[in-house]
């Protein structure tokens, strides 16, 4: 939902099709930008579409062997910031006794009529292409996020089947999304901001299922639409 | 600085990178290894009483989190979220050091927060 300066109408947490394909718009520009990996995917012969990202996330070895959970668990969890690992002189000797063991996360952002608001897909698989189990996928949530995941009434993280694509993948089920978007979509009524709703709740649900958005995202280029709305790129102007 | 926080002297033992920002600044460079920090809550979301801390800029999100959540006694079926900016929810690895210099202003950084129940 997009609602610009000077509306008033109440922030609604339903986004419609129209206002999910142009705030995906702005996000992949600013993809584009920076280089984060996005791309729309239509599907052939339709006017329906996803935005997509594919990830290589490094785990230790461990992780898919058992589960280590003590290790999993660590609040202080080194990010998978392969770079930093570099950079580390130790790493070098590290990374001849242990390597890392690689997972591919694919992420599809799809828009669900059902719902009036975007959905979070995603496969996850080791490098030589075995999917990862719904257990695993569960060991590698955020431990932010994961007892209280645990605790949903009802499954919170599921397999699903793809809407587009028919085949087999994660969702982070999406009933609470107004619980967490309706507080920022107040917020920035209220201040008379604008803000972009696929930024917002990327942010929140991205990491959950160790999808990083970058704090660039966040900055008014990617956010601000034209008052008249259009699909323009031209039209596109920066806020203050 | 006030005193009138409830409970959490608890917590801030246990958590002495987070501190009570005092009301006035001594001007200056008590090198910045800490930032002023001030929480907004949104939504129902209970207002703390002790709205402006001190933390230390190497915090992670999720430490803020977790620390906010014990002050205000949340259920462990309760989820917090932190925005910062507004409407951008931070990674939880993300140090608030890194916030403060991306979106403090006035030498503080605001950021607003709300919980929800469990997902699902």
């Amino acid at each position: 939902m997009m609602f610009m300066a000077g509306e008033r109408n109440p922030a609604s947490c339903y986004l419609d099709e129209r206002t999910f394909r142009l705030c995906c718009q702005l996000f992949l520009q600013h993809s584009e930008t920076i280089q984060d990996g996005w791309s729309w995917e239509q599907i052939k012969g339709t006017d329906e579409g996803f935005m997509k990202k594919t990830v290589l996330m490094p785990v230790k070895p461990s992780f898919l062997h058992k589960q280590h959970e003590c290790s999993m668990q660590d609040e202080n969890m080194v990010t998978d910031d392969v770079q930093a690992n570099v950079e580390d002189e130790t790493a070098g000797v590290q990374a001849v006794c242990e390597i890392h063991a690689v997972l591919r996360y694919e992420y599809h952002v799809l828009y669900s009529c059902s719902y009036q608001i975007p959905v979070l897909y995603f496969r996850a698989s080791t490098l030589d292409g075995r999917p990862l189990s719904l257990e695993e996928v569960w060991s590698n949530v955020h431990p932010n996020y994961r007892q209280r995941l645990q605790q949903g009434p009802w499954d919170t993280l599921t397999q699903q089947e793809h809407p587009l694509l028919g085949q087999p993948f994660f969702m982070l089920h999406p009933c609470r999304t107004e619980e967490f978007m309706k507080p920022a979509l107040d917020l920035a009524q209220a201040e008379n901001k604008r803000m972009n709703y696929i930024v917002t709740w990327l942010s929140v649900v991205g990491p959950v299922v160790r999808l990083d958005v970058p704090l660039s995202y966040s900055s008014s280029a990617v956010i601000s639409l034209s008052v008249s709305d259009s699909t323009d790129p031209e039209d596109v102007q920066r806020t203050c | 600085m006030s005193d009138n926080a409830e409970s959490p002297t608890e917590t801030q033992k246990d958590d002495p990178s987070i501190q009570h920002a005092a009301t006035e600044h001594t001007g200056a460079s008590d090198e910045k290894k800490k930032i002023d920090v001030l929480l907004k809550a949104v939504g129902d979301a209970p207002i703390m009483k002790t709205k402006k801390w001190s933390v230390e800029r190497g915090r992670t999100v999720q430490s803020l989190a977790q620390f906010i959540s014990r002050f205000l006694k949340l259920e462990a079926s309760e989820q917090l979220f932190i925005y910062v900016n507004q409407s951008f929810a931070p990674s939880p690895d993300q140090e608030v050091g890194v916030l403060f210099e991306c979106f403090g202003s006035d030498g503080k950084l605001v950021l607003h927060y709300c919980k929800s129940q469990a997902w699902g």
